[in-house]
């Protein structure tokens, strides 16, 4: 699965440092000005069935006490996050103060100043390690760490292993099965080989023409294989991003797995053909053509 | 001028309850024009030898020449040139390509000998008109009878213009009156100059031929001369 780059609706850019929650949302309030701006997330404003424009209130307590009114300027779609697939997305990002200001006790007057834990986007993703390590070494106290380089890697890496391990196991299944099944087709050639080789063609003419007829086979159903794949990865793609009301790519054909398909099938297919081809080519003529 | 010459060749085939031997030390010769038709009981090896003789099958022991070579030097390479230009086989079966027409039946070996699409449409309408079939030229196997598909065997035996013609119970599929057609084609054929040597059950058809070799037990028990 494939993160795409987030995309957000709004063009206001809150700050770099976006802090989200989960809030109880509170009945809204008359529409006004002068309220603090809120973006909220595409599946949220879509569940509440809101809008940029619209008022909001938002409260720490079950119960709604406390609500604080906030205007709807933006509708995101939230990164998607393969290891929080079933999470639920109903959030909302506020500016750090009015998170602050809505959260923080008032009998502890250091609360307005604490900050447990902040995401910080980059620019330029590949530098993450480096910021972290540069925030590390700056601030004592301060735990940085790059996303990428968190457990969620190594579990793709694992993933990536597993499907390797899949393809590996399909793609000699299937080779087998092609060879079994050219091994029939070709034996129902028999009597066909055996007149072309009692007329005079030489097993190399004959194996020539198997060739050029199993690499068109092989090329015409790779790229068959190829539309199939391309046609199911969008109907794959939307029912998954339906299913899980993500953005998330969930299957990708790219020109490199494409390649990569094209240069595995091809000789495969053309040497299930040839090798099946062989075995019979090296019996006799008159076996060939007698039944 | 001999065309194929054996010289006392056998064959014998190992088969799991023991070896079984199908042509016992036979010499034979069949000279350019000859017509010689082999005879004799089911089993009794007559279809081996003509298979010898059309360079399809090697013997076990023995030697055999075709054309002044002897076939045992050769590689699959020249037997199969040889097979493709200088002998022609019609069998029981007909053994036709089914997915192709009469005519692209009988121009695959000249195609496959490189003759020249003009010439090779040209020699595939004559040899078509030779045997009658003209206005079936572009009919598949299954649209023709019998005696039809056996018409475009023998056309497709003679494109090359072999000098030996092997043909192995061409009537044997076939109603008396239509093999009876087959057999005087094929005496056509040979008084045109190319010789015959045919496997045949039926003796009105082996009559026709100037040697009959009589086969018992993989040996030539018998010969007989008509001319």
């Amino acid at each position: 699965m494939r993160a795409p780059p987030p995309r957000v609706s709004c063009p206001v850019l809150l700050s770099a440092v976006a802090l989200w929650c989960t809030l109880a949302l509170a009945p809204a309030a008359a529409p006004g000005d002068g309220h603090p701006g809120v973006l909220l997330s595409r599946q949220l404003a879509d569940a509440q069935g809101l809008s940029a424009g619209d008022v909001v209130r938002f409260s720490t307590a079950d119960s709604g006490a406390g609500a604080v009114a906030f205007t709807v300027i933006g509708i995101y779609e939230p990164t998607p996050d393969p290891m929080q697939i079933n999470a639920s997305k109903f959030e909302a990002r506020l500016h750090l103060p009015d998170l602050l200001a809505m959260t923080a006790s008032p009998d502890d007057l250091l609360a307005a100043e604490t900050v447990d834990q902040i995401n910080v986007a980059l620019h330029d993703p590949a530098g993450a390690i480096e910021f972290a390590r540069h925030i590390t070494t700056r601030v004592p106290g301060v735990q940085a760490r790059a996303a990428s380089s968190s457990n969620r890697g190594s579990v793709f890496v694992v993933l990536e292993q597993f499907h390797l391990a899949i393809a590996i196991v399909t793609i000699f299944a299937s080779t087998v099965f092609l060879l079994a099944l050219s091994v029939m087709l070709v034996d129902e050639r028999r009597e066909t080989v055996g007149v072309l080789r009692l007329i005079g063609l030489t097993s190399r003419r004959v194996l020539a023409q198997v060739f050029t007829e199993g690499l068109l086979i092989a090329v015409s159903g790779s790229l068959f294989g190829l539309v199939l794949a391309l046609a199911s990865e969008s109907l794959i793609n939307r029912y998954f991003q339906w299913h899980y009301d993500t953005a998330l790519i969930f299957v990708e054909v790219t020109p490199a797995v494409a390649v990569q398909c094209l240069l595995i099938a091809v000789p495969l297919g053309v040497l299930a053909s040839v090798a099946a081809s062989w075995t019979l080519l090296r019996r006799q003529v008159l076996f060939l053509a007698r039944r | 001028m001999t065309v194929v010459e054996a010289r006392g060749v056998s064959r014998v085939f190992p088969m799991p309850a023991g070896p079984v031997v199908a042509v016992r030390d036979v010499s034979l010769r069949v000279d350019a024009g000859d017509y010689v038709a082999l005879c004799g009981p089911s089993g009794c090896g007559k279809s081996t030898l003509l298979h010898l003789l059309g360079c399809v099958d090697g013997p076990t022991s023995g030697t055999l020449f075709f054309e002044e070579h002897d076939v045992a030097t050769l590689g699959d390479r020249e037997r199969s040139g040889i097979r493709l230009r200088r002998i022609g086989f019609v069998f029981q079966r007909f053994f036709l390509l089914p997915m192709l027409s009469a005519a692209e039946n009988v121009a695959l070996p000249l195609a496959e000998a490189g003759v020249p699409k003009p010439e090779r449409d040209a020699r595939t309408s004559e040899l078509l008109r030779y045997v009658g079939l003209s206005a079936r030229a572009d009919h598949r196997p299954s649209q023709l009878s019998g005696g039809e598909m056996q018409r475009v065997a023998i056309a497709r035996a003679l494109a090359n213009r072999p000098r030996l013609l092997l043909a192995d119970e061409p009537t044997g599929e076939l109603d008396q009156a239509t093999g009876e057609q087959i057999a005087e084609l094929l005496g056509r054929v040979n008084a045109d100059g190319t010789a015959l040597v045919i496997v045949t059950h039926d003796p009105a058809f082996a009559r026709r031929a100037g040697r009959v070799l009589t086969m018992r037990d993989g040996t030539i028990a018998a010969e007989e001369r008509h001319r």
